[in-house]
């Protein structure tokens, strides 16, 4: 595309699409004609990014007809891995595929296909749909690092959780790990904007993060340690008297119980596991309760600690009900799902899964949260009050952990086949030799994806999936939210991509499904989904070109006309919910997955703290590697150290170092920062090279630099309540990469 | 007629480089071709105690401006709205105004042979819009306008604020313009 | 990533060193003709004085982009670089004109070259000579001398530089052409230029440690960093040790010796460091006065061979 592009030119029509690239979905004007996408542009009527579009959203076309793009559905001729691929009929794919499938089913059971997804960027209720009426119960995605557990302990705690902000009456906003100056641009235009006007921002994060750069008060804690934190500023908030008094007296239940577990958990208690220090603590306890009403965004960082995440995120949940940030004006609202329009969850078919399947979900038997155990009893509750369920594709899962162990060990029993949309679980999963192993092994693979990644290299079939301008969107946050946002697509998919929407129905027609996807297209489900809003538009695309959002009437207090879906109707900050699950009704201190205090030997061994895990501008994940318009900016892996540390350690601005943890050893660019405690490190996700070989074994340097190789989905690493495992808070060293392991100057 | 200048609020500036992106793809540049590139000064001072700042970069569209003068063959041009363009066809690739240019603002075209740079994407603003960079910056931290409308937003920041050019002492008069937070004077 | 064309290369470098030779020749050519006498210098070097100056717009025209549309750098009348070219253009035509007055009518097989008793024109293209010479010489240095982005070529140090380098090399040029093709009255140039020569190269070596010590306690932090990278940093070899150990140390010596061979060995290693000079001022400025952040921003950008950015050429 060059600036000569006329598009005022007869035939040019203009779409109002959506950014594809991240969950903001930002709107995008895309100038059509001839079925061609002649240019884009932010839309300016969007609300989320009134014109705004980040390094991402500006390359759609180059990412739309990129020469490495999969345009056709590729069947492996070769050895599994070998690069070998012939060229076949969409339908033919899915006929095989299908075939083996059933095959799969009769002999081992439907539970030996799973499936794995990755960030929210498809149509996830088809998937899981195929999944139900197929009689498979593992579906999981990377949901456990990304705020599903913490959305299942707020709902356990208040009912529902709450991701809407009401920013522009807050006075304080907490940004708890979270970095929108990197990650989430439409929001971080907000927060700067409020900031402006008077809005305290709060960051919690190890790193000194383009976020926390223009915070009013920076805790860089020790990674891990966010619980510690959290039970300090209960304690501060209780025993010093901040706590909103009526609130907790007319709406939360266990107020008693929770001040005498908390008394210990004083910020002298804290400081020394935080690395904070007690002033450090009670300053952000003070700016939280003392500017009402104040927000907690919602972020995935504290899913990513593993072994203290849901106790932390039990914890985080209390600070908001203790200081009445719950539903009120200008603090974190509970909107519920929507009343109004079909949900995610109620296109999933949940009822259709065979009770019998469900105790069969891989790691439902440890981790209860977020499987079928714990999303039974939540859902429950929330039907009474809500009328309906969250969304169960997400808020239960099969623990991918255990899915990948299950196909190496044939424990609890044999997974067969693995179908993969979205995601390069080589990447973006933990402890990525076990990934890797898993498959390698797994006896049938099918991945849908843009490009041929690591994981798609391995894989029997790979099919070629439509994105960004080329698919409708709805965006309605993981389709827990009550407003929905709607795009349109720009273009038909090119070459022969299909939308994964359309992947899954085909296949579940070709499995026996025939009866149950009525919905020929996207657009048709779509419409089905928005018609009961009862706006005048015949089609989908109709309601964008002429109304494009739902926002219901914003209803504050809520709770004070239905209560909270909870078993008590209130806030139970001693949680009835949990304890029924079998965990702590109270959020107890557990240090962090690996950690110094206690592990001190581990210590000597791994002194360095490490982080990961953390977007950085401009890849998304483990995505756009192969974009040189964006990839020249950050084209090779870096990670941040302080300059005393590398002083220590004689490493130098950008050396190649090795970042080494018990699961293995990666390397990446030393950035000396003083942005980061001499302590700490931490590394850049997501790296592999597609421009490098993409055979087995070296699938793209898949191992060389990937930040998942450091990390940790032990067991005894993981969160009891949900699974989530250890990306965060490890121990690590740091040594310099010797000239001999040097290969053509990497 | 106008005279169009930027602001550059590096209070607002994150660092994200989407208006270097923005710039690239739009214009169509050269993978090795930057008009905008955002520089980062910092973090300063000593963990925790630190600051850091986002420093966005163009075509500064000096007033006295150096490459216009260096040209020899008047490629160089500037416009009566203040836009410093080059006119392709009458470059020769001489790089006299890369030369003379105090920002790094120019580059050569490999293919072409002649040197290209940021020019507010002048056929937008012919065209009513603003710069690529200006629209796809979701921060509104780069602002646009017209300095000579005294009810334009870059001239209350430029008249009103702590706005500083950068390299001031060299007397080139840049119409871009920088508003630093209270902690830097000058990065 | 890719610096090479963020400011000029070596060819501009050799221009430099070609039209400051020339242009001096010419000058000195000229001064000789009309202070001293006639026939003093060789044929050869009057010649060779126009011929460098085109040999170094040939090298210019290489250094362009577009070297077919050369003709267009003489549009500008501000501009420094068209200046530069009318004047080299006058410089060449003029010099090839009173070069013309030491042709030996013999080798054309006439007994007269018809203009070569002109007086008043041999003596009116001596005085052009001199004018348009001395810009000649001096002027890459008030082109460099100009930039006000660039802290090692910024202010009038520059100038005296080149402008000394341009006489030393046109000089000893002039005592080379010398054994080419002897002048007309011997010994001309052949006796004084070694002394003369050796001297410009001293003062030029004060003015050298002068321009770098005057730069190193400079005004402002890039203008010391630049004169740094001359006295310990990566020109600093090629400095030392071409052009003020074998450019200048060494022919001074030389020049002192006896023999004309010695010295003319000399004059020729002050044509290595002359050339050599050169490329190392345009290189020292490749500098800018960096912006904040801009240098760190540049170093992680990619160079340019790297596998991501040319994995997907079509």
């Amino acid at each position: 595309m060059s600036k000569n592009v006329d598009l005022e030119q007869e035939g040019v029509e203009v779409r109002k699409s959506a950014c594809y690239f991240c969950h903001q979905n930002c709107g995008v004007l895309a100038y059509v004609k001839d079925g061609k996408v002649l240019a884009i542009e932010g839309d300016p009527d969007f609300p989320t990014n009134q014109g705004g579009l980040c390094c991402r959203g500006n390359i759609a076309l180059q990412h739309l007809d990129h020469p490495e793009r999969v345009n056709y559905p590729l069947k492996r001729v070769g050895k599994r891995g070998e690069g070998k691929w012939e060229q076949i009929p969409w339908d033919q794919a899915i006929q095989e595929i299908a075939a083996r499938l059933n095959g799969i089913k009769d002999e081992f059971g439907a539970e030996a296909v799973a499936t794995a997804g990755g960030t929210q960027r498809t149509d996830d209720w088809a998937r899981r749909r195929f999944m139900n009426l197929f009689g498979s119960p593992n579906g999981f995605h990377n949901s456990h690092l990304c705020w599903i557990p913490t959305f299942m302990v707020e709902t356990a705690i208040y009912g529902w959780c709450p991701f809407e902000l009401d920013m522009g009456n807050s006075r304080c906003l907490i940004l708890w790990g979270q970095n929108p100056g990197a990650a989430g641009m439409p929001e971080m235009h907000h927060i700067t904007e409020f900031q402006s006007k008077g809005m305290k921002v709060i960051v919690i994060d190890p790193r000194f993060s383009e976020t926390a750069a223009k915070a009013d008060l920076w805790l860089p804690l020790r990674p891990g340690s966010d619980l510690a934190l959290a039970l300090a500023w209960i304690n501060v908030i209780i025993f010093e008297g901040l706590y909103d008094q009526e609130f907790v007296a007319n709406c939360c239940e266990g107020f008693g119980e929770l001040a005498d577990h908390v008394e210990q958990f004083t910020p002298e208690w804290a400081s020394p596991l935080t690395w904070l220090t007690p002033e450090q603590i009670r300053a952000g306890a003070y700016m939280y309760a003392m500017n009402k009403p104040g927000n907690i965004q919602w972020g995935t960082s504290v899913d990513q600690i593993g072994k203290p995440a849901g106790s932390a995120m039990h914890a985080r949940a209390i600070l908001r009900a203790i200081t009445g940030n719950l539903d009120a004006p200008g603090s974190d609202l509970l909107t519920g799902p929507s009343p109004d329009f079909i949900t995610d969850e109620e296109m999933e078919a949940n009822d259709r899964l065979p009770e019998s399947q469900k105790p069969k979900q891989i790691g439902a038997d440890r981790f209860k949260l977020v499987t079928w155990p714990g999303y039974s009893r939540i859902a429950e509750e929330t039907k009474k009050v809500w009328g309906k369920a969250p969304t169960a594709e997400w808020m239960c899962e099969a623990h991918p952990p255990s899915v990948f162990r299950a196909i190496l060990t044939e424990r609890p029993y044999k997974v067969k086949a693995l179908l993969v949309s979205a995601t390069n679980p080589i990447n973006s999963y933990g402890e990525t030799k076990l990934v890797l192993d898993a498959l390698r092994a797994v006896d049938f693979m099918v991945t849908c994806d843009y490009w041929m990644t690591p994981t798609a290299a391995l894989s029997d079939y790979v099919l070629p999936i439509a994105g960004a301008l080329e698919r409708p969107t709805i965006t309605s946050s993981y389709g827990c939210s009550d407003f929905l946002l709607a795009s349109q697509r720009a273009i038909q998919p090119m070459y022969e991509r299909r939308n994964d929407y359309n992947f899954w129905r085909d296949l579940g027609m070709a499995t026996g499904q025939k009866e149950e996807w009525p919905w020929e297209t996207v657009e048709d489900a779509y419409y089905h989904r928005i018609a009961p809003l009862g706006y005048d538009a015949g089609t989908y695309d109709e309601f964008v070109e002429l109304y494009r959002f739902h926002f219901p009437e914003r209803e504050y207090f809520k709770y004070q006309r239905q209560g909270f879906a909870t078993p008590s109707g209130k806030v139970e900050l001693y949680s009835s919910v949990l304890k029924d699950l079998g965990y702590p009704p109270l959020p107890p201190y557990i240090g962090p997955s690996e950690n110094e205090v206690d592990d001190p030997e581990l210590a000597k061994d791994f002194p360095l703290v490490l982080t990961t895990g953390g977007g950085f501008m401009p890849y998304h994940h483990s995505e756009h590697f192969q974009i040189k318009e964006v990839r020249f900016l950050r084209h090779e892996p870096y990670m941040d150290i302080n300059p005393t540390t590398a002083a220590e350690l004689s490493i130098e601005d950008g050396d190649w170092v090795w970042i080494e943890t018990k699961r293995g050893r990666i390397k990446q660019k030393a950035n000396l920062t003083q942005g980061i405690h001499p302590r700490v490190v931490y590394t850049q996700r997501g790296w592999w090279y597609p421009e490098r070989d993409m055979r087995d074994p070296e699938l793209g340097g898949c191992l060389e630099s990937n930040t998942n190789v450091l990390t940790s989905t032990a067991d005894e690493h993981c969160d009891p309540y949900s699974g989530a495992w250890a990306n965060r808070g490890l121990l690590c060293r740091v040594y310099k990469v010797d000239a001999s392991n040097l290969k053509g100057g990497k | 007629m106008a005279r169009y200048a930027m602001v550059l609020d590096t209070r607002r500036c994150i660092g994200c480089h989407s208006c270097t992106v923005a710039c690239k793809v739009h214009n169509g540049l050269p993978v090795d071709m930057i008009y905008n590139p955002v520089t980062t000064v910092g973090p300063t001072g000593v963990y925790p105690n630190l600051h850091q700042v986002h420093i966005p970069l163009l075509c500064m569209h000096c007033a006295n401006a150096p490459c216009v003068d260096a040209c020899p063959t008047c490629a160089s041009q500037k416009r009566d709205d203040g836009v410093v363009f080059v006119e392709d066809k009458m470059c020769v690739g001489c790089l006299s105004c890369v030369m003379a240019c105090p920002y790094g603002a120019r580059t050569l075209n490999d293919e072409t042979g002649a040197v290209q740079k940021c020019d507010f994407c002048k056929e937008r603003l012919d065209a009513g819009k603003k710069p690529h960079c200006v629209n796809t910056c979701h921060q509104k931290a780069r602002i646009f306008g017209d300095l000579d409308d005294e009810t334009s937003e870059v001239y209350k920041l430029v008249n009103s604020e702590n706005a500083a050019r950068l390299l001031g002492e060299l007397n080139t008069e840049p119409y871009t313009f920088y508003i630093y937070g209270l902690e830097v004077k000058n990065p | 990533m890719s610096t090479k064309h963020e400011g000029w290369g070596w060819m501009l470098a050799v221009d430099f060193f070609f039209a400051g030779m020339g242009g001096a020749m010419l000058l000195i050519a000229g001064i000789i003709e009309l202070f001293v006498g006639e026939g003093r210098t060789s044929l050869v070097g009057n010649l060779l004085g126009p011929v460098f100056m085109c040999v170094g717009c040939a090298f210019l025209v290489f250094e362009l982009g577009r070297p077919f549309q050369s003709w267009r750098v003489f549009m500008n009348p501000k501009a420094i670089l068209t200046a530069g070219a009318w004047t080299m253009s006058i410089a060449i035509v003029v010099g090839l004109a009173y070069a013309s007055f030491g042709l030996d009518p013999a080798w054309f097989g006439v007994e007269k070259l018809f203009w070569q008793d002109k007086y008043l024109v041999r003596k009116l293209l001596a005085v052009i000579c001199v004018l348009t010479g001395l810009v000649v010489a001096a002027y890459p240095g008030v082109l460099l001398a100009r930039h006000k982005g660039r802290p090692f070529w910024v202010g009038p140090g520059m100038i005296t530089l080149f402008l000394l380098s341009s006489l030393v090399t046109g000089v000893s040029a002039h005592f080379l052409s010398g054994f080419a093709f002897p002048p007309a009255v011997v010994p001309g140039v052949l006796a004084n230029f070694p002394l003369l020569a050796g001297a410009l190269l001293f003062f030029q070596l004060v003015v050298w440690f002068g321009y770098l010590w005057v730069k190193r306690t400079g005004a402002t932090a890039a203008e010391a960093d630049s004169a740094q990278r001359w006295i310990a940093g990566d020109l600093s070899g090629s400095f030392k040790f071409v052009f003020l150990f074998l450019g200048t140390l060494v022919p001074m010596v030389l020049f002192l010796q006896a023999s004309p061979a010695l010295q003319g060995v000399g004059a020729l290693f002050v044509l290595l460091g002359g050339v050599v000079m050169r490329c190392l001022v345009v290189r020292a400025g490749h500098d800018r006065t960096w912006l904040p952040g801009e240098q760190k921003y540049r170093g992680r950008l990619p160079l340019g061979d790297e596998a991501f950015l040319k994995a997907w050429n079509k």
